[in-house]
């Protein structure tokens, strides 16, 4: 339990009890998230046909496992976040690269290290990592520092590392939201908007050279977006009847249960990815509503907390991990109405999926961090104000 | 120090409210998106889910049986397997189709067929790979399916014709759909089915609609590999009607044994009744042929044969009916008063028509010869002189009335009208008036006009019962009492007493042809046609024998006769293509036949 006791040295002047923890910790958040995951979890056992194998009872017991992480990572004191941020990078990195030279030596596409008990896939672990390095980052750095050149190159080689080895997985998704969510921490802690204008036209312009870099899956998944009539049968049998699916369910769905779509199979691996189209077909838009409503007050959470942490560390953190949240949820149900390519991105709290489910939870607990640790401030360096 | 922190604070609580705003954006993009695809589309999506989610499938109707006058089957239906193959139900169709043709080769044009078919047909429905799968490739499918994925046994119908090719002139046959039928008619969900088969010809061809019954319609809820999940309603499929005809399968057989080789067709008609008992077109073929696809090796056989076996002589062969038509115009002669039955006619061999010389048969002439005499003899030149006394409307009208110029209509389509014709014809067709020549030829059967083995047929039934009969291959359409014809029965009764005489008097042309069959006679008329114009040069030297001319020289030979002679029960026609001569030929053929006729007869009750 030392993690929670008082480190000498650093906590002079801040010093929370467990109990004053357990008070100050937001039941109503945890609540709401504890929400979707029972839409999910009712959904997967809808698509497994009314059954609780093979998703949905692992699936909740994914969710206890990872409620047991929320609540670690909740507790622990929020300054040794700030100071292990860059150990925990460099970690998430040194798994990255493994599980890259193991893919290299293995056959195809490698994502995850096999820890037996675990499958970890440590893309996921870097999303978290990334935005704890960067929050630690940004907290470090005065505003005039911000707004030089030169200071911006170390988060974004920091960004760029892991999304080099990412794509080269390849994970098209997970590389994608690496960058929008720095990009978007980037915004936030002031980076000038001409800059933002420079690096999104360079990319436009150097997008031939992009392109010729992608996969021929890649380039297919972009091409069958931009007209999947072209090949209903093919790639583009995906979207064509994603949208089947979640327009037949109509205002208020065909009911629980009683989706046809998806219990005779034609979305393939709808309990992923492509979960949505389950609760739009059985539960129509009204369900729809109440997750994207959910899925709202959740994000609006985040910002509630980020705005009341007197840390700017907490800030950044909170705001970073709501972003990437809002990612997941924003690139998913993109691609599964039809808005832009499919990448593999789950819908998070609702896909089927171990990590995801345990670094999302992972993320809350830090953001429950800086909600009960709102009122500490944190010196530049890292410790107390003022030290 | 303060202006480390507080300055970011405020930039960060701008951003804050920007990407806000930003996601707020982004969430009412994605609630409207839903709108969209859910509400205003959700009725177009909820009948794409709809047909994704249930699949029709048509069950294939046993096609009626035929039966002939006996009861004896002559078409059934027959159980055979035939593979399938859906192409969506296969993850990659061309490998599947390899596979398969490693372990059952097919000849190119059926690769090529399927191929076809597998391209343009939709994804849904079967393509037939092969049929009447021998139980070695059953045996050798069943155990490579796990090679073979959207590929299925099925079991079919074939349509089997076990009476034997004699009855292959009425009952046609069946065959695989081509492009043409299934463009011709997009609205027939059957055209769909694999190996359905539709009539092409004869009673297969015109009686489709009641033989081919109502598809039976399964639908069912099938999952995204087109795997059934449950059936939801089926309609079974309902058989089509049988049917019985009139012909005698025996009769059919014997007298397509009788005609041989010959290019010949045979007729014989219940002249009560008008039940076709036989309907006989030569040579035959067998037409399960058909059944299967033909191959091109049999098709073209049957196609290249001078013989014309694919043509249904009796039913479309369009001929001068010579002599026999010498008893239309005898009736037309007897009811306009123009032939006085005991006035004799002196034939000299030959009639003067202006500078044209008309010569009888018999060189050197038959004398004088009253009516009966002149049916018997066949003599030409007293019909010469009738002709010129007579109009050709008025032979026209008898004609009509006994049966020529139109189709007969016995059952099956494509027949030949014929052709009778009158002075506006020829004024029509051939812009010229109608000359007296023509009268003259028109009274010996010969020139423009045109008559069916069918048609004569039917022209001696009538004559034979002074019946109005009408013809028939369907036992239910037969048996009705037909009226009597308008013509007196006297100067029937004299054609059949001369018909009488050309079979059983000495002299007759049919004479050598004459039977007694436990007291039942046979009467007739014999007709040869030319086939070409025999030239002044060689009447003079004298006529080539018929044997030793070229078969496609020989005149057509024609016998039409009834029997018994007192109460006419059958009329029947033996019509032989480049035969030689009716009374050499034909008569002698008619007389086996007749007999065989009454030798079948079913015993009166």
């Amino acid at each position: 339990m030392s993690f929670f006791k008082n480190h000498t040295g650093y906590l002079k002047d801040y010093n929370l009890s467990f109990a004053d923890k357990i008070y100050r910790f937001n039941y109503l958040y945890l609540f709401f998230i504890c929400l979707v995951v029972g839409m999910g979890i009712t959904i997967l056992y809808s698509v497994a046909g009314g059954n609780f194998s093979p998703w949905a009872f692992k699936q909740t017991l994914r969710f206890f496992m990872s409620l047991g992480a929320l609540f670690f990572i909740s507790f622990i004191n929020l300054r040794l976040l700030i100071k292990y941020a860059y150990w925990f990078y460099a970690f998430a990195l040194i798994l990255l690269v493994l599980v890259s030279a193991i893919g290299h030596i293995g056959m195809g596409a490698q994502r995850w290290l096999n820890l037996g008990f675990f499958v970890l896939q440590p893309s996921e672990l870097m999303k978290i990592a990334l935005i704890l390095a960067l929050a630690r980052y940004f907290h470090g750095a005065s505003l005039e520092e911000i707004r030089s050149i030169k200071y911006i190159i170390p988060p974004s080689l920091m960004m760029l590392i892991p999304v080099a080895f990412i794509l080269d997985q390849p994970d098209l998704g997970t590389a994608m939201m690496l960058v929008f969510a720095t990009g978007a921490i980037f915004y936030l802690a002031g980076v000038q908007l001409w800059k933002f204008g420079v690096l999104i036209s360079a990319v436009l312009l150097s997008f031939p050279i992009i392109w010729s870099f992608l996969h021929a899956y890649q380039k297919r998944r972009v091409l069958t977006f931009l007209n999947p009539e072209n090949d209903p049968t093919g790639a583009g049998y995906h979207i064509t009847q994603s949208k089947i699916t979640l327009g037949s369910g109509g205002l208020f769905g065909k009911g629980f249960l009683s989706g046809t779509q998806s219990r005779l199979n034609f979305i393939p691996e709808n309990q992923t990815d492509f979960i949505l189209t389950a609760l739009c077909e059985e539960f129509g838009f009204a369900g729809a509503l109440v997750l994207l409503i959910l899925y709202t007050i959740i994000i609006v959470y985040g910002f509630v907390i980020a705005h009341r942490s007197k840390n700017y560390f907490g800030k950044i953190l909170a705001l970073g991990l709501t972003v990437n949240f809002s990612l997941y949820v924003f690139i998913n149900m993109g691609m599964v109405m039809g808005l832009i390519p499919v990448v593999g991105v789950p819908l998070p709290l609702m896909s089927y999926g171990g990590t995801a489910m345990l670094t999302l939870f992972i993320g809350f607990g830090m953001i429950e961090n800086v909600h009960i640790n709102r009122e500490m401030t944190i010196g530049r360096r890292g410790g107390a104000d003022g030290e | 120090m303060m202006n480390w922190g507080h300055e970011k604070g405020q930039v960060l609580l701008h951003r804050m409210i920007g990407l806000g705003f930003f996601f707020f954006v982004l969430i009412l993009i994605l609630v409207g998106r839903l709108f969209y695809l859910q509400i205003l589309q959700g009725e177009k999506y909820l009948l794409l889910a709809e047909k994704n989610r249930l699949s029709t499938r048509l069950t294939m109707p046993s096609r009626g049986y035929i039966y002939d006058r006996n009861g004896i089957i002559l078409v059934e239906n027959a159980k055979t397997f035939q593979a399938i193959f859906i192409r969506e139900q296969a993850d990659d169709y061309k490998k599947t189709l390899s596979n398969f043709l490693r372990l059952i080769p097919l000849d190119e044009d059926e690769v090529s067929r399927i191929e076809t078919e597998l391209k343009f047909k939709r994804a849904f429905i079967p393509v037939r790979l092969k049929d009447n799968l021998t139980p070695d490739e059953m045996i050798t499918l069943q155990l490579n399916m796990p090679d073979l994925p959207g590929i299925q046994i099925e079991e079919g119908m074939i349509r089997l014709y076990p009476a034997g090719k004699g009855n292959t002139s009425v009952l046609g046959y069946v065959s695989l759909l081509t492009d043409k039928d299934v463009a011709g008619d997009k609205s027939n969900p059957l055209l769909d089915l694999p190996g359905y088969r539709i009539g092409r010809i004869g009673i297969e061809k015109s009686m489709e609609d009641t033989l081919k019954g109502t598809p039976g319609k399964r639908q069912s809820e099938v999952n995204a590999f087109g795997r059934t999940v449950r059936v939801l309603s089926e309609t079974p499929a309902v058989a089509g009607q049988d049917l019985t005809l009139t012909i005698d399968s025996r009769l059919q057989n014997f007298a397509t044994r009788l005609l041989g080789q010959y290019a010949a067709s045979a007729i014989v008609i219940n002249v009560n009744t008008g039940e076709i008992l036989t309907f006989v077109s030569t040579p035959t073929y067998d037409n399960n042929l058909f059944t299967l696809p033909i191959s091109h090796k049999n098709w073209n056989t049957l196609l290249n044969d001078p013989h014309r076996p694919l043509q249904n002589k009796a039913l479309t062969g369009l001929y001068s009916p010579g002599s026999i038509f010498k008893l239309v115009v005898g009736l037309a002669g007897l009811e306009s008063g123009v032939i006085q039955p005991n006035k004799k006619i002196n034939c000299t061999g030959k009639t003067k028509l202006g500078n044209q010389l008309f010569h009888c048969w018999k060189h050197y002439g038959h004398g004088p010869l009253t009516f009966e005499e002149a049916i018997m003899h066949s003599c030409d030149v007293y019909f010469y002189e009738v002709a010129q006394k007579i109009k050709p409307e008025k032979i026209i009208e008898t004609a009509r009335k006994l049966g020529f110029g139109a189709p007969v209509g016995i059952g099956i389509s494509g027949e030949q009208e014929g052709l009778l014709p009158t002075p506006e014809w020829k004024k029509a067709k051939h812009k010229e008036g109608w000359r007296m020549g023509d009268n003259l030829n028109l009274s010996i059967g010969q020139g423009y006009l045109m008559a069916t083995p069918i048609q004569i047929a039917t022209a001696v039934a009538r004559i034979a019962s002074g019946k109005n009969v009408h013809p028939t291959l369907f036992k239910d359409k037969a048996g009705k009492t037909p009226e009597p014809l308008p013509f007196h029965p006297a100067y029937l009764k004299l054609l059949r007493d001369g018909m009488y005489d050309v079979v059983n008097k000495q002299g007759g042309t049919a004479f050598t042809s004459r039977f007694n069959y436990n007291g039942n006679r046979m009467a007739g008329k014999t007709a040869t046609t030319q086939v070409r114009r025999i030239s002044l040069q060689e009447r003079e030297k004298g006529v080539i024998a018929q044997e030793d001319l070229p078969e496609k020289y020989r005149d057509h030979a024609i016998f039409a006769a009834f029997t018994p002679t007192d109460k006419p029960r059958y009329a029947a026609v033996v019509f032989v293509e480049h035969g030689g001569g009716g009374s050499k030929t034909a008569a002698p053929l008619m007389r086996d036949l007749l007999q065989k006729v009454l030798e079948l007869e079913e015993p009166k009750p």
